[in-house]
C-alpha cells in the first residue's frame, strides 16, 4: 500500500455561479483500521479561502500548520488576506522545496479571488499545479470522484445546488472506497459567507 | 575624558559605563513621542506622527504602530530603520512559537527575545546597537494585558503608564500626577479605555510643541488593544474618532480652568 493512502481520504471541490463549494470525508485510519470520525482535512486559511489536505494525516496536520505561519507573516507585512492563486503559488513551492523528502500530501485549493471569481487548483505530491474552472479532486478514491464528478457537474450552478452536487458526489465515490467515508463535511464559499454542513453518510 | 572609551560598543569607560549605549538611549530623545497606559480592559498607546514634509506620500496605515502577532503589537521611538529589523524578527518568533506550540507566545517571551537580539549588538564588536525603543503592548491569558518598554541596551520593564521619545520627563511627570501609583482603591481606580485615551491625548498634548486641535488629530496616531469575543482587536483610531477624543480633553481641560 502506498504511504499516501495510509490514513485514507476523499476531498472533492467545484466551481459555481459566483461560489466555491470543497467537501471532504471524515474518517481517519490506520490501514484498514478506522481509528477516528472527525478528523479535519479541510481548513479556511482566509475568509474566502480553503484548502483540502489528503494523505499521510501527520503531513495534513503539519502542513496546514506551517501555511498558517506563511499566511500570518503575509498579513503582517502586505497588511492583506492572501489571494488564492498567490496560496496555491506558495503551497506548490512549499511542496517542491522538499522535493526529495516529500510532504505525502496531496493538496487542493479552492476560494474566491478579489473580484468574487472561483479559483480552483490542486497539485501533486511535489507541488506540480493545475488550475481548473470545474473540479478538482484528491485522496484515495479519486477515480470515483472523477467520476461523479464528471457524472453530476454542471457550470454556474447556485450555492444551494452546488452542495447537491458535491454531497452527492462524495458521499457515492467513498462509499465504493474502504479507506474513506464515516461522515463528510461541505463548505460553500460565496462571496458574503461562507455556509459549512455536516453530512450523513454511512457509517462504514 | 569620555572620548578614548566612547567609539566601541565593547568597552567599558573607567565609570563602568558603556558609552555607545548611553549615546544610543540619548539618540531616542529626539525621536517622536509615544505613551503606553494601561487600562482596566485594555491597553492605549499614542504617538506622534513627525510630518517632515508636505510632499511626503501618505503612510498606507501607520508609521509608529506595528502589529507583531495577534495579541501584540508596538510602538516606535527612533531610527525607523532599525525598528523595522526588530519588528520582523519579533513577527518571526511569535510565528515560530504559534507553530511549535500551538498557543500564542507569552507577550514578556516576545520583548525578552527581541531584547535579547537587542543586547547581541552591544556585546559584539564592530556592531553598532539599534537606535529603537519600543512600547510593547500585548495581551495574554496568563496575565492579561501587559504593557512593555524596551530600549537600545535591551533592557525592558513593565508599566502601567509610560512615555517613550521626545519630552518624555514631561510625559512621566503627567502621568506620575494623573495616573494611579501603588494599588488601586475606590477612589483611585484603573481608568478605562476611554479615560485612558484622553489621558494618553492629554500627554501628548503636554510632550508636542504646543499644537492647535485642528492640526492635532494629523499628528497624533491613537491606538487600542482590546479583547473582544475571546479575540484580541488592534484598532487605529480613524480621524473622527480621534476628533472626539481630542474635542473631549480639550472640553475637559478647558472647564478644569475655569473651575
Amino acid at each position: 500500500m502506498s504511504i499516501l493512502e495510509y490514513n485514507g481520504a476523499a476531498i472533492v471541490a467545484m466551481a459555481g455561479k459566483d461560489c466555491v463549494g470543497i467537501a471532504a470525508d471524515r474518517r481517519l485510519g490506520v490501514q484498514l483500521h478506522t481509528v477516528a470520525c472527525d478528523f479535519t482535512k479541510v481548513f479556511q486559511m482566509a475568509p474566502k479561502l480553503f484548502v483540502g489536505l489528503g494523505g499521510l494525516a501527520t503531513d495534513v496536520q503539519t502542513l496546514k500548520s506551517l501555511l498558517e505561519f506563511r499566511i500570518n507573516l503575509y498579513k503582517l507585512k502586505e497588511e492583506r488576506d492572501m489571494t488564492p492563486t498567490v496560496f496555491s503559488n506558495l503551497l506548490s513551492t512549499m511542496l517542491y522545496e522538499k522535493r526529495f523528502g516529500p510532504y505525502f500530501c496531496e493538496p487542493v485549493v479552492a476560494g474566491l479571488d478579489d473580484n468574487g471569481k472561483p479559483f480552483l487548483s490542486s497539485m501533486d505530491l511535489i507541488g506540480a499545479p493545475v488550475l481548473c474552472d470545474d473540479f478538482v479532486v484528491t485522496g484515495n478514491c479519486t477515480g470515483n470522484l472523477y467520476g461523479m464528478c464528471e457524472a453530476l457537474y454542471k457550470p454556474d450552478l447556485e450555492p444551494d445546488q452546488l452542495f447537491e452536487t458535491l454531497a452527492q458526489a462524495l458521499l457515492s465515490s467513498v462509499d465504493r472506497d474502504a479507506m474513506s467515508g464515516w461522515g463528510g463535511v461541505v463548505h460553500i464559499i460565496t462571496k458574503d459567507s461562507v455556509i459549512t454542513k455536516e453530512l450523513k453518510g454511512r457509517m462504514d | 575624558m569620555a572620548r578614548r572609551y566612547d567609539s566601541s560598543t565593547t568597552t567599558f569607560s573607567p565609570e563602568g559605563r558603556l558609552h555607545q549605549v548611553e549615546y544610543a538611549i540619548e539618540a531616542i530623545n529626539n525621536a517622536g513621542t509615544c505613551v503606553g497606559i494601561l487600562a482596566s480592559d485594555g491597553i492605549v498607546m499614542a504617538s506622534e506622527r513627525r510630518i517632515t514634509s508636505g510632499l511626503l506620500a501618505p503612510a498606507k496605515t501607520s508609521e509608529k504602530t506595528y502589529q507583531l502577532c495577534n495579541h501584540a503589537a508596538c510602538n516606535v521611538a527612533g531610527l525607523t530603520a532599525d525598528a523595522n529589523m526588530l519588528i520582523d524578527q519579533a513577527r518571526l518568533r511569535a510565528g515560530r512559537y504559534q507553530y511549535q506550540y500551538q498557543e500564542p507566545i507569552p507577550v514578556e517571551q516576545l520583548v525578552e527575545y527581541v531584547c535579547n537580539y537587542k543586547q547581541f549588538y552591544t556585546q559584539r564588536g564592530g556592531l553598532r546597537p539599534f537606535g529603537v525603543s519600543f512600547l510593547f503592548a500585548g495581551y495574554d491569558e496568563q496575565h492579561g494585558f501587559q504593557l512593555y518598554q524596551s530600549d537600545p541596551s535591551g533592557n525592558y520593564s513593565g508599566w502601567k503608564a509610560t512615555v517613550i521619545g521626545s519630552n518624555n520627563q514631561a510625559g512621566k511627570s503627567l502621568l506620575k500626577s494623573e495616573y494611579i501609583t501603588g494599588e488601586a482603591t475606590e477612589d483611585e481606580k484603573i481608568p478605562d479605555l476611554q479615560d485612558a485615551l484622553k489621558l494618553a491625548v492629554k500627554v501628548l498634548n503636554r510632550t508636542m510643541d504646543g499644537t492647535t486641535t485642528a492640526a492635532a488629530v494629523e499628528k497624533m496616531e491613537l491606538f487600542t488593544l482590546t479583547v473582544e469575543d475571546g479575540k484580541c482587536v488592534h484598532h487605529i483610531l480613524k480621524t473622527e474618532e480621534a476628533q472626539q477624543v481630542i474635542e473631549a480633553v480639550e472640553t475637559e481641560t478647558a472647564s478644569a480652568g475655569d473651575a
